[in-house]
Parts: C-alpha cells; sequence; structure tokens
C-alpha cells in the first residue's frame, strides 16, 4: 500500500487501536506492530519504534479524559510510570542477553493464564 | 525530567516518588516485560493491578494508561534513537488513534465492571495466542 490507501488505513486502523487501548488501558502496541510488519509491511524493529510514537499521545489523550472524568489517578499513575521508565530501559539492555523465544513461551503462558482468570471472575455472579 | 515536566503540563505537581511497595514492584516489572519483549507494559500492569494490589477494575485500566506515559518516552528513547520509526507511518496511526483514545477512554469510565474484566480476559487470551504462535 502507498498514497492516498494507505493514510486511509493507517488512521483507520489508528481508531480502532485507539478505543482499545483507551478502554483496556494498555499502550497499543500489541495490536500496532502486527498491522505494521503483516500490513503495513515494516520489519519488525521498524515497526516496535514506530508503535512506541503513537503509544505515548493515545495514552495522553485517553489519559486527559479519564482525569476529567475522574477514573483513577493520574499522579500515582505517573510515579508507577517512572519506576517502569526505569525497568523498561533493563528489560531492553537484558533483552539482549537472553534467549527471546523462550522468554516469549513463557509471557505467552502467564498472559493466557491471567487472561483465562479474569475471564471467569469477570463471568461469576458472586464477584466483582 | 519527562514525568515532571508532563505532570505540570497537565495542571499538578509530583508530591514525591514514594509509593506502596507493591506498586513500585508492578511499575518496575510491567516496565522490565515491556523492555525485555516489546510488549505494552498495561498488560502486565492491569492484571497485577487487580489480581495483587486490589484494585478496582476501571481503575487499574486508568492507573495503567497514565503509566504507559513515562514508560512510551523512555521507550522512545531507547529505540528511536535507533533511527527505524517511520515518521508518517506514526503520523497517520496517531491521528487515528488520539480520536480512537478518547472514546475508548469515555467508554471506559461508563463500562459495568464485570465486562470489562470478560473483555480485558478474553483480549489476553487472544494476546496469548498471538504470542505463542508468533514466537
Amino acid at each position: 500500500m502507498t498514497g492516498p490507501p494507505l493514510y486511509v488505513a493507517l488512521i483507520s486502523f489508528g481508531v480502532l487501536a485507539g478505543v482499545t487501548s483507551g478502554l483496556l488501558g494498555v499502550g497499543g502496541g500489541t495490536v500496532i506492530v502486527p498491522f505494521l510488519t503483516l500490513a503495513v509491511g515494516l520489519s519488525q524493529h521498524a515497526a516496535e519504534a514506530t508503535s512506541l510514537l503513537v503509544i505515548l499521545p493515545t495514552a495522553i489523550a485517553a489519559s486527559f479524559v479519564l482525569r476529567h472524568r475522574g477514573v483513577g489517578d493520574l499522579g500515582l499513575a505517573l510515579r508507577l510510570g517512572l519506576y517502569g521508565a526505569v525497568g523498561s530501559v533493563l528489560g531492553a539492555l537484558l533483552a539482549l542477553a537472553l534467549p527471546a523465544s523462550t522468554l516469549r513461551i513463557v509471557f505467552a503462558i502467564f498472559v493466557g493464564l491471567v487472561g483465562l482468570r479474569l475471564t471467569r471472575d469477570g463471568l461469576s455472579r458472586s464477584r466483582t | 525530567m519527562p514525568a515532571t515536566l508532563m505532570s505540570r503540563a497537565m495542571g499538578f505537581r509530583l508530591r514525591s516518588l514514594a509509593l506502596d511497595p507493591k506498586l513500585v514492584a508492578i511499575g518496575f516489572g510491567g516496565g522490565v516485560l515491556s523492555g525485555l519483549l516489546g510488549v505494552g507494559g498495561g498488560i502486565v500492569m492491569v492484571p497485577l493491578l487487580v489480581l495483587w494490589a486490589r484494585y478496582r477494575q476501571r481503575d487499574a485500566h486508568a492507573v495503567s494508561l497514565g503509566a504507559i506515559i513515562p514508560i512510551s518516552i523512555a521507550g522512545i528513547a531507547t529505540y528511536g534513537a535507533a533511527g527505524e520509526v517511520r515518521y508518517w507511518d506514526a503520523l497517520g496511526l496517531a491521528v487515528g488513534s488520539i480520536v480512537g483514545a478518547q472514546i475508548g477512554a469515555r467508554l471506559l469510565a461508563r463500562i459495568d465492571e464485570r465486562l470489562l474484566k470478560v473483555l480485558f480476559g478474553v483480549f489476553l487470551v487472544g494476546v496469548a495466542i498471538l504470542l505463542g504462535t508468533h514466537g
């Protein structure tokens, strides 16, 4: 894809990624990276770098709305994120030293189990 | 510090960096996994905030979104320097996602907690399958 069709696709997918991000409290990289590699044809590395630039304004836009609606605590969130920022630099350095495929599988299992647990909690009548 | 500038721009000051150790661990852990695997920190922080720190589902999502701001700034500083960012593609996506984020956040502010939990749970299972098969 090139020219106007590419931009229509990018903006449309951006809206979808933004809604997912704002509602589910995630950055959106999980959906943006596969879109950029599979549909736009970027390399994995370029897709990850590019998605970070999209995540930042998305998180800011959602946080403004939530702060206005009185949901959550942005000051606390930003402090939490500062520790996360330190962690993410360490994680990136660690990624260079460890076998990525093993980590990915372990992580996939963790995310899958947590997902099933939350789905079950949400569906059960007795819990909130 | 980016987060300090960010918080000033948003109209308040960071009181201090002191936090519940549990929250420090969640922020730090979310950041490490984010840097390590290239996934968003939210996918780790939201479950930990709910299952470990006992946050309500809605608040956990809101806190995660705020925490992603400094985390993604660090990510851009780490990876952006590599020069692989495709600025025009990022701009196109960002135009859409800034609009989408406001729709999503408005939905988050009013959605039923249990429905939110189920949606997020199903999303996580989907991500797990994607990670497991595309590793």
